[in-house]
């Protein structure tokens, strides 16, 4: 009932941890059982280790919070060599979520870590780094570029991760799609800023970070929901994901999985809330399996 | 570490805008170690504030823990209005400890603000374990002031500092604490408190090991977010809420 295929990679159900929120499973592992995901995205990983921004990263806003991790990883090696044994322990598909700050670093990435996981996700949205993310993401020529070349080297199914940060999403999702990619995935955190009345400094020490959790879910579904009038390949949505019934309003916008991030911090337990709460919403609803529910919304 | 839902026994008003919270947990009584905190839901399904709080278990008392708080913004105005009887979800216990021992020779204890609670199951312990104790505690001012029959009670000598001089020595609790450092002959102090307090006491290069408890912005509290890294000696990230919050002071940009 609450299997959904991407691109051949069956997920047990359609809800996946989403990159940054989830470290590498290990620290939620302790509270949480990691095999009532489908899947699990892992922190970004960059080429060689990287320290991220300096403090402070994190202010909450209403709906929200701002981040601005900038990406702090251990690296591939030692996400190979130190996370992924522990990972492959369980019952879930894992997902590599990559970030070059150049093309040939996303093909390097690619070539280590495609085979020895289910999927990767390109991560062409980060908002908190220079060079790299967001800053190819918005252009859908390099879009489709690195997309190109990631899916040449990548010896398993490649995600898309987009931004929302445009004026149309839609263009990004067709020029993946072009590309070649199995998926997309959207959406990254919405560019954001706030400021310290009091102090009159912003609250992020990089003056703006990136939006999540329920503030954004409005834009995150409409996002969903336009790129499913343009593509043919899966979608991944995300964006404010509290409870099944956010949920279902992806699915029902187009989403085939859900990525569950910030709500992780409020409440560990949200991913098996959700996947109750979708199966009962499947049974009351007279629907068979989450695939009957994906873009089915009465327009 | 586990999420638990608790019911509080009691939530009162200790000193100005200072509560004291508590709530029956056996899991938490038996496995907490001064230094640890927990993350409280304040409201459950809450738009702002969405993320959990981070407050140290400043002790606990058989199977009571004992949570001392300030209010500051609008997660701690909500969680001062909860009433005996209302639940909580409390994430815990999460982070590292103080090092308990005996050392040979006095410790100092040296807190500001509402870095103290977390100091005073840490006097109980180290008192347990037969060390002699000088406490250094530093506040806004007489109306700040709560815990001190507490600490009386495990110290061996007890200095007062308020930053307007209405009681104790006026100024800097740091201050202090330095002109007692020859004749104290310390083997270690423990310290929290605000950074410019810890950055103080780290420009005087003690001659002895202090660690301190550090707070960063929390989102996750496990180590997952990477919300709250600081930089190690070596260049390092460290995240407070997973490798700390204690920390050897010489081993932290501060
Ligand atoms: C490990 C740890 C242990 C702590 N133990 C205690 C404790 O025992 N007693 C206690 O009163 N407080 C403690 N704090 C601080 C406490 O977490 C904050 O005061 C609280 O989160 C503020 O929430 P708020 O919604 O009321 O304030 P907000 O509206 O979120 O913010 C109000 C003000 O508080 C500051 N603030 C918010 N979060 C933090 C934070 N995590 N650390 C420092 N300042 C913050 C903000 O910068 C702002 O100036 C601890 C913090 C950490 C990290
Ligand atoms: C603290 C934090 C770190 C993040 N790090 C990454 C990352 O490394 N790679 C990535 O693709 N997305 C990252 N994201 C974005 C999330 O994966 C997700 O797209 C976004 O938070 C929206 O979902 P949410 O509202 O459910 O959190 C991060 C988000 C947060 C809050
Ligand atoms: S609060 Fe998430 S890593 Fe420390």
């Amino acid at each position: 009932m609450l299997e959904v295929e991407i691109s051949g990679v069956k997920l047990k159900n359609p809800i996946i941890a989403a990159s940054g929120t989830f470290g590498f499973g290990r620290e939620f592992s302790k509270l949480i059982d990691l095999n009532l995901f489908g899947g699990i995205s892992t922190k970004g990983i960059t080429l060689k280790k990287c320290a991220g921004n300096p403090q402070p990263r994190l202010c909450e806003v209403y709906g929200g919070i701002i981040n601005s991790i900038g990406l702090e990883n251990p690296g591939v090696e030692a996400f190979v060599n130190d996370e992924l044994p522990f990972l492959k322990k369980f019952n879930t598909k894992i997902i590599a979520n990559i970030n070059g700050f150049n093309k040939e670093e996303f093909i390097e990435l690619a070539k280590i870590v495609s085979p020895l996981v289910d999927m990767i996700e390109v991560n062409l949205s980060c908002p908190n780094i220079k060079e790299g993310g967001m800053a190819f993401g918005k252009d859908p020529n390099r879009v489709y570029e690195i997309t190109k070349e990631v899916k040449k080297v990548s010896a398993c199914p490649v995600i898309v991760k987009l931004t929302p940060n445009v004026t149309d999403i839609t263009e990004l999702a067709k020029a993946a799609e072009k590309a070649g990619a199995d998926a997309i995935s959207l959406i990254n955190t919405v560019s954001a800023m706030a400021i310290d009345i009091e102090t009159r400094r912003p609250l992020i020490k990089m003056v703006t970070g990136g939006l999540s959790g329920p503030a954004i879910k409005p834009i995150a579904v409409r996002m969903v929901y336009e790129c499913f009038q343009k593509v043919n390949i899966p979608i991944i949505g995300m964006g404010g994901i509290m409870n099944y019934k956010d949920a279902i309003e992806f699915f029902l916008a187009g989403a085939t999985a859900i990525q569950i991030g910030t709500v992780n911090f409020v409440n560990p337990n949200a991913v098996s809330e959700i996947r109750k709460g979708i199966e009962n919403y499947l049974k009351a609803h007279g629907f068979k399996s989450v695939k009957d529910l994906v873009g089915n919304i009465i327009i | 570490m586990k999420l638990l839902d608790v019911e509080i026994a009691e939530n009162k008003m200790i000193a100005n805008g200072i509560y004291l919270l508590s709530f029956e947990s056996d899991y938490l009584a038996n496995t907490f170690k001064p230094g640890n905190f927990v993350n409280i839901l304040v409201e459950k399904d809450s738009i702002y504030p969405l993320l959990r709080r981070p407050f140290s278990i400043s002790f606990v008392k058989e199977n009571k823990v004992f949570i001392g708080y300030k209010v500051v913004g609008k997660g701690t105005q909500i969680l001062s209005q909860k009433k005996k009887g209302d639940s909580i979800n409390v994430l815990g216990p999460l982070g590292n400890s103080f090092l308990i021992d005996k050392f040979n020779g006095k410790v100092a204890v040296v807190g500001g603000g509402v870095g103290i609670f977390p100091l005073l199951s840490l006097c109980h312990e180290l008192k347990k374990a037969g060390n002699k104790i000088d406490v250094f505690l530093g506040f806004r001012s007489r109306s700040d002031l709560f815990f001190v029959e507490e600490f009386k009670e495990l110290s061996d000598n007890l200095f007062i500092s308020t930053d307007d001089g209405s009681i104790g020595y006026k100024g800097n609790t740091v201050e202090v604490f330095k002109t007692k450092i020859e004749e104290g002959n310390y083997k270690v102090a423990f310290s929290c408190g605000p950074k410019p307090m810890l950055r103080f006491l780290k420009s005087l290069n003690l001659p002895f090991k202090c660690y301190v408890s550090l707070e960063e912005k929390m989102a996750c509290g496990i180590g997952a977010c990477l919300c709250c890294s600081i930089k190690g000696k070596d260049g390092n990230m460290l995240h407070v809420c997973s490798d700390g919050p204690v920390f050897d002071i010489m081993e932290v940009e501060i």
